[in-house]
């Protein structure tokens, strides 16, 4: 029992020991570099385990009724911590603390936490141990700036959402008696107003927290305040989290007519929305954070999903969207410097031709051009939506997709435009540790367009 | 299994390429790496006999989902290999001393948009034959942005965003044949031999159908769909556009030969004579906006436009003379086309802006004058060139078709539009001389001077020019590699005599066929080919 706690649970219990020993450093003053080598080597360490672990096909209840290992639980792990590395090598030395790395490290932890419980309540912690680290990640170093509005506005809009989510399973503890994710997944589908009630209450605050449409308010002050390295790590393993955390609640189980109808309703819209308010914006991570708000509708639209393919696909774009994001991100930064207009990529190939390219790619990764893994993504979850029978509502859901290809087009536009204006990106100084992220990034990617049942291929 | 390498060789070849460019010589490199595709698809070519299929490339890519990579050449994309091979190295060797062939990206892209399209015109598995269709536009629209002209930016996006429009639909009906295979066989698959078999509802037909006319009517263009088309082969550097109206146009043609026809043969047969209308209207079109052009690279654009909408009538004409001219009429509109562009990329190369005020080249540059007349001349489809083969067969075709129809009493509007569709040819000679006139001939102007063709570009259009006499002279040995394939795709025609729904009735095809008066023996109207249905 104890051995397994401690097998288990290995990844969580490195990441806690990275905590502890990040606090000390802190208290000693350390040298940031030093910590940013602990980080990478913690949780890259965390990502071997589970490798391992998926190889010997590890499952263990852990605490019965509360935590749990299994399959999906080692493969949503391995796709947090892996954004967590990346995002990690990634991040700029200017703006990299010993603190950030604390908050990273902790906002990790909760979401691994997520990832293995089998009860709502270490769900409902680790959901807060989400969030929490990220609104003061938000806020970290920025002073008095519009940073501390979109924080704020974040932490109103997700104590709404963990207020929902909370209704939500008092609701499902009262006509199930059971706080097990279980026991109210087998209840769900015999229905009865409280379950439904209980339901559309635990989607309601998920979707906030994802930031689908119409429930997206804080989304573009938030991501648009930040760090640019602060919005990759929003858009890509907090919203990853969030995603997957539903996955957990839900697995493969079939909605009823209801709430297919209104996931279903919600995710075309916020396709849509999204898509379209991000064609106008001239700001890279204000035309993120709408990107972002477009990719939570096609994520939900899997859970329309009845005929079992819910998990695999999710699971895929989960991971191809937040690593697309973080190398995204980070071309950027590369690029434009601490810039945050779109402007600034005019020409931006002819002088530096790889962030450039790679930039490019994520972008059309993300429209969803094939083959790219972003169309992989989209495929499979469109065909999991219409195996279910859903068809026009995927082919309004293709049209959404392709009206946000125009923006992603204006990004390449920008980059491969021959400007006869000398190039105004800048040739801000990459710390060879941020080309490591991309390139691991990119390597990430590449695997994942060549071999797109890898998923598969690691149980 | 060299075999199998052999085939797997055109695709890896170009991609390999790519990774070498960062050599020294990425020109010559390029061009070997063409050339050495060139050799493959020749030797592939020859290789195949129309009857027995050379073994395939078939390597697992989503197991679970049934999508290959599998790749084999048959008797509908054995001629389209060939072309694609053919046309990159002489685009190539035409913008060799250019800028724009120095920079390594312009090499890169050329070899990208040749491994796209082969695996485009190669691919046995609908998904994969999706993820190339779309993967082409990228490298165009990034060849078009950065080495285009003045309102480069405008076209790229029209480029890209018009035919992207069209496979919003294709792709959800890709995914809907695939749950259809699921339904049907218990198992996810993608493959063309299994879609075919599938017996589709009326309604998954239509929707089917519907959604791949579209795509490839804007991929053609066809007529209500060609608004890119004028924008994105005026505004792309020549070589774009030689590869553009060359090769991508005939993605389209190919996608309604490849998915159209077998997947859904009930529909096909029912709409035909309506698909037959619409590529007569956009014949004419082509043909009257061509005659009203000054611009000659816009004036070739309409013509290209009018030249795709015969290869759209011999394909629905459903009938076994009509087909192969599409087949032949890809082969000979490609070469041709596209030769016309590399020459007046050319001449706006040698001659800058000034080219458009061009008259008397055959004073000052003969050769460069008797190449454009000649790729001039099979576009007019004069006797003997490859043009007037294809035409002739495809109208041929047409016309026995609306005349069966005509007689079983089913109106004679198809024979009108057949008599129209032959109009068509004689606009073209119209607007084609009349461009040849003002460019060729004409007083000569003190001070113009244009340099002739060099020998290294004169080597370039020679098996252009082989290639159109070759066709035009003796296509017997073409046609008899597409013979197997053409028997197989005007079976889906019986299929579905018994009476289509809603009371539309489809006249009986006549049972004896008539044959092209090209083919000797050795065309039997054998139904080796008729799939086991």
């Amino acid at each position: 029992m104890a051995a397994d706690l401690f097998h288990a649970l290995l990844p969580e219990q490195l990441l806690l020991g990275l905590i502890l020993l990040l606090m000390l450093l802190e208290i000693c003053g350390a040298d940031r570099r030093f910590a940013g080598l602990l980080f990478t080597l913690a949780a890259g360490a965390g990502c071997g385990v589970l490798l391992l672990q998926l190889g010997q096909g590890y499952t263990a209840d852990v605490v019965p009724g509360e935590i749990r290992v299994d399959r999906f639980a080692l493969l949503a792990r391995l796709v947090i911590l892996g954004c967590g590395v990346i995002l990690g090598l990634c991040s700029p030395a200017a703006s990299d603390t010993v603190k950030s790395r604390l908050l990273l490290a902790s906002s990790l932890l909760g979401g691994l936490v997520i990832m293995v419980s089998a009860g709502f309540i270490p769900l409902f912690m680790g959901i807060e141990m989400l969030s929490l680290p990220a609104f003061a990640l938000m806020v970290h170093g920025r002073g008095l700036s519009p940073a501390g509005e979109g924080a704020f506005k974040y932490l109103l809009m997700s104590s709404v959402a963990s207020a929902l989510i909370l209704f939500g399973l008092s609701l499902a503890y009262g006509s199930t008696g059971s706080l097990a994710i279980g026991a109210f997944a087998a209840a769900l589908p015999a229905g009865g107003p409280p379950l439904l009630v209980a339901g559309l209450l635990l989607l309601s605050g998920f979707f906030l927290k994802a930031a689908l449409f119409p429930f997206h308010g804080w989304a573009p002050d938030a991501y648009g305040s930040a760090r640019l390295p602060v919005t990759a790590f929003l858009a890509s393993v907090v919203k990853g989290a969030v995603v997957l955390g539903l996955v957990r609640i839900l697995s493969a189980a079939s909605l009823d007519a209801e709430t297919v109808a209104a996931v279903t309703v919600l995710s075309v819209a916020s396709i849509f929305y999204g898509n379209v308010t991000a064609i106008r914006q001239v700001a890279f991570r204000r035309l993120l954070a709408y990107s972002s708000i477009a990719h939570a509708g096609y994520m939900m639209f899997a859970l329309t999903d009845g005929s079992g393919g819910r998990t695999e696909a999710l699971l895929y774009y989960v991971a191809v969207y937040a690593v697309t994001t973080i190398v995204a991100c980070t071309c950027f930064r590369l690029l434009a410097g601490e810039g945050d207009e779109l402007a600034l990529l005019e020409g931006a190939f002819a002088a530096r031709p790889v962030p450039a390219l790679l930039l490019g790619l994520s972008a059309l990764s993300l429209a969803g051009i094939p083959p790219l893994p972003g169309f992989l993504a989209k495929f499979f979850i469109f065909r999991a939506v219409i195996a279910s029978g859903h068809l026009a509502p995927a082919v309004l859901a293709f049209a959404g997709s392709y009206v946000g290809v125009v923006y992603y087009l204006g990004i390449v536009l920008r980059l491969f435009r021959p400007s006869a204006l000398p190039s105004k990106a800048k040739t801000a100084s990459s710390p060879c540790r941020s080309w490591g992220g991309v390139l691991l990034g990119t390597a990430v990617l590449l695997l994942f367009m060549l071999v797109p049942g890898v998923f598969n291929g690691l149980a | 299994m060299s075999d199998s390498q052999a085939v797997r060789f055109p695709r890896a070849l170009p991609a390999v390429g790519t990774l070498a460019l960062a050599g020294s010589l990425p020109r010559i490199l390029t061009m070997l790496v063409m050339a050495a595709v060139l050799v493959l698809s020749a030797w592939l070519f020859r290789a195949y006999d129309g009857a027995t299929p050379l073994p395939a490339v078939n390597l697992p890519w989503i197991e679970s989902l049934g999508v290959n990579l599998h790749l084999a050449v048959d008797g509908l994309n054995v001629y389209l290999l060939l072309l694609t091979a053919l046309l990159f190295p002489v685009v190539l060797a035409c913008a060799w001393r250019s800028a724009e062939a120095r920079s390594g990206l312009y090499l890169s892209l050329l070899l990208l948009l040749e491994a796209g399209l082969l695996g485009t015109f190669l691919s046995q598995n609908l998904m994969l034959f999706f993820v190339f269709w779309e993967a082409v536009l990228i490298p165009m629209f990034i060849l078009i942005l950065v080495f285009g002209g003045g309102e480069a930016r405008r076209a790229a996006t029209a480029f890209f965003l018009y035919t992207l429009a069209g496979s919003v639909l294709l792709l959800a009906a890709v995914i809907l044949l695939g749950v259809e295979s699921w339904r049907q066989t218990g198992s996810w698959s993608f493959e063309f031999a299994l879609l075919s078999r599938l017996h589709l509802g009326w309604g998954t037909e239509l929707f089917v159908f519907a959604a791949v006319v579209l795509a490839c009517a804007i991929k053609c263009p066809l007529f209500p769909f060609h608004s890119w088309l004028p924008l994105a082969y005026g505004e792309a550097p020549a070589s774009g556009t030689a590869l553009m109206a060359g090769a991508l146009s005939k993605m389209g043609a190919f996608g309604l030969m490849k998915l159209a026809l077998p997947l859904c043969p009930n529909v096909s047969v029912v709409l035909a004579p309506y698909l037959v209308l619409w590529a007569v209207g956009s014949i004419l079109y082509g043909a009257v906006a061509a005659l009203r052009q000054d611009d000659f690279r816009k004036l070739v654009a309409y013509s290209s436009l009018s030249h795709m909408g015969y290869i759209v009538l011999g394909l629905f004409s459903l009938q076994e003379a009509a087909l192969h001219g599409a087949l032949l009429q890809m082969l000979s509109h490609g070469v041709a086309v596209a030769g016309l562009f590399l020459v007046l990329g050319l001449l706006e190369e040698r001659l800058g802006g000034s080219s458009r005020e061009l008259t008397a080249l055959a004073t000052h540059g003969p050769r460069l004058a008797v190449v454009l007349m000649l790729f001039i001349l099979t576009s007019v489809a004069l006797p003997l060139t490859s043009g007037f083969t294809s035409e002739f067969l495809i109208l041929f075709g047409a016309f026995q078709k609306a005349l069966a129809a005509w007689r079983a009493g089913s109106g004679a509007l198809a024979l009108v539009a057949v008599l129209l569709a032959t109009s068509g040819m004689v606009l073209g000679a119209g607007y084609l001389l009349r461009f040849a006139r003002a460019i060729l001939f004409g007083p000569a102007r003190s001070g113009s001077r244009v340099r002739d063709l060099k020998p290294r570009e004169a080597l370039a259009f020679v098996p252009l020019l082989l290639l159109i006499v070759w066709i035009g002279v003796f296509p017997a040995p073409f046609m008899a590699k597409a013979q197997s394939a053409v028997t197989q795709l005007t079976q889906v025609s019986p299929l579905f005599v018994k009476g289509g729904p809603g009371g539309i009735s489809v006249p009986q095809p006549e049972s004896n066929p008539p044959k092209s008066p090209f083919v000797k023996g050795g065309l039997s109207s054998g139904n080796g080919g008729a799939d086991g249905r």
